[in-house]
């Protein structure tokens, strides 16, 4: 598994950029991987999806459905997508260190 | 403007959707479109649509193998530039089809056609697909392109077609049987609704990879998969001594449909014995005098027996022979079966009836049982 150095932190990632584990996730991350998911600033509404997606995570062992992501942060899907250009899995998801969707994508 | 990686969402095009068909319509297609008055299959592979006016077009009707080269479709294109004035299409069963506006030009097309061998020795173009016959198998990705699958798609698809090539060709069959295959019982495709169906089938329950489990599978999903309830959430000890969240699977209910493992990259069934081919029969998707059917389960079982899978040939063309020599003219493989009794089904085939075909999924299995004494004794 290849590994990415970051700002003083390590990161095992799969072929497609999902890093391995959930618990090694950190801000440095997040600061890594905006580039190549086509985010030039984080704003606060990009860091409100991702503590939205975590909480979730942790709470329920998976990731919210996008019907309930748009409820709980009040953005509708078009506008997630202007926040992460890969969208919510691809983008939204692998920033939040999230485990990579899967099923008939 | 080039593609810039620094600025990903500049230039971006985006939501314009496929072309109008329209932009590639034959001439002849255009200008009598919506007015046709009647057609005919003038031989197998050949058609003739005549419109009101009296115009006409001849379509020349021609097996592909769906998986193809750039080179090939260049080849196609070529086809279609000497012939067709540039213009062709594919049909929803994956074979192509050459237009032309004049008898006269219908024979050169075939010559040319036929004279295209691959450099093995088959042919590029082979003709066929219309009316009573047997056209082309609609099939999937196997081990080609798909992590899921518990056989091939194309060697298969080979392999009976070339077992059946004389019926593509021709059109003595009762009525269309169409074949389609599926290499996991996600079905993509038609195997659901097919006069013959190959469907890939496992027969071990998944493994646990549980140095992974936790951190690749969102696991509620993984149990959430499950049609017949066989996993539960459970602790489980990684190589490394440490406890982690994961998933037990109760073997005895589980009938390897592999759903899990599509939610979860975490839990692999995939087997090289227990892996192989399920036969379906009797499905059709017309409503042309009998209602629409979903295909039947007839045969539990046939290896995965590589490159030409002889066990799963032998198996059609038997079906094929039996149906094409008993049914009655437009009577689809489906109809006949209900009409003389299954039971009769598997006589006349020599197919042999396991406990396997018995529904036992929930509810409605109890309607596929017999609730009448109207049967026919069989020897
Ligand atoms: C494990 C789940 C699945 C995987 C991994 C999968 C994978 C694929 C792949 C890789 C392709 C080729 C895409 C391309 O040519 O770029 C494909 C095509 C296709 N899939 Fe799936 N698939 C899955 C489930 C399904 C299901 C459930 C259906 C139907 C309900 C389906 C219907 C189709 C169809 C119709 C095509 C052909 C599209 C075309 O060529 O126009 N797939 N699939
Ligand atoms: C109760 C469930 C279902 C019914 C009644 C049903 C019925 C049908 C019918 C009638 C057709 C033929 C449509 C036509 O030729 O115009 C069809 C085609 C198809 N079905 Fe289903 N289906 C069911 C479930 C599924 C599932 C679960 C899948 C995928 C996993 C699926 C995938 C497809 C595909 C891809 C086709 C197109 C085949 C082709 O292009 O020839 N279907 N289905
Ligand atoms: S039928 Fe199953 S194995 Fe085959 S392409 Fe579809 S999902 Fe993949
Ligand atoms: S293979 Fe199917 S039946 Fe078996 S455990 Fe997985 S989801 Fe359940």
């Amino acid at each position: 598994m290849p590994t990415v150095e970051f700002k003083g932190k390590t990161f095992n990632v799969d072929e497609d950029g999902f890093i391995d584990d959930f618990n090694g996730w950190s801000r440095e991350w997040v600061d890594y991987v905006k580039e190549s998911e086509g985010i030039s600033e984080l704003t606060e509404e990009h860091w409100k999806v991702i503590d939205i997606l975590q909480d979730y995570y942790k709470k329920n062992g998976i990731a919210p459905m996008v019907r309930i992501l748009s409820k709980v942060t009040g953005f509708k899907l078009k506008y997630i997508y202007e926040l992460f250009p890969s969208g919510p899995g691809k983008g939204a998801c692998k920033m939040a260190g999230l485990p990579k969707p899967t099923g008939c994508v | 403007m080039p593609y810039d990686p620094s600025k990903p969402l500049q230039d971006r095009i985006t939501d314009i959707g496929p072309k109008n068909y329209e932009e590639f319509l034959p001439p002849v297609i255009k200008k009598n479109f919506g007015k046709w008055d009647y057609h005919e299959i003038l031989e197998p592979g050949v058609l003739v649509h005549v419109a009101e006016g009296g115009d006409k077009v001849f379509t020349v009707r021609v097996g592909g193998a769906r998986l193809m080269s750039i080179s090939h479709i260049r080849e196609i294109m070529e086809i279609a530039d000497k012939h067709c004035g540039g213009f062709l299409r594919f049909t929803t069963r994956n074979n192509i089809e050459f237009m032309v506006d004049d008898q006269s030009k219908v024979e050169p097309l075939k010559k040319d056609l036929l004279s295209r061998k691959q450099p093995g020795g088959g042919f590029k173009f082979p003709i066929g697909g219309t009316g009573a016959g047997i056209t082309n198998i609609v099939h999937t990705q196997g081990w080609l392109h798909c992590h899921t699958p518990a056989t091939d798609a194309s060697g298969v698809v080979k392999a009976v077609m070339d077992d059946l090539f004389d019926e593509f060709t021709s059109m003595r069959m009762p009525a269309h049987v169409r074949i389609s295959l599926a290499c996991c019982l996600n079905m993509c495709g038609a195997v659901h609704c097919s006069d013959i169906a190959i469907l890939g089938y496992h027969r071990k329950p998944p493994m646990i990879d549980a140095e992974v489990i936790d951190k690749v599978c969102e696991i509620p999903l993984a149990i959430a998969a499950c049609p017949t309830a066989a996993i539960k959430p459970a602790k489980i000890k990684k190589p490394d001594g440490t406890e982690a969240q994961a998933v037990a699977v109760n073997n005895d209910r589980c009938m390897f449909c592999g759903n899990c493992y599509t939610m979860c990259p975490a839990m692999p069934l995939a087997d090289a014995e227990g892996d192989g081919i399920v036969i379906m029969v009797g499905g059709k998707v017309s409503n042309r005098i009998s209602a629409p059917k979903f295909s039947k389960v007839v045969v539990a079982f046939l290896p995965n027996n590589v490159p030409r899978w002889p066990e799963t040939t032998d198996c059609i063309r038997k079906i094929v022979e039996v149906y094409a020599g008993d049914a009655r003219k437009y009577e689809r493989l489906g109809e006949w079966a209900e009409r003389i009794g299954w039971e009769k089904f598997f006589e006349k085939t020599g197919l042999e009836f396991t406990h396997h075909l018995i529904d036992d999924f929930r509810d409605p299995a109890y309607y596929t049982w017999r609730q009448t004494s109207q049967f026919k004794f069989t020897g």
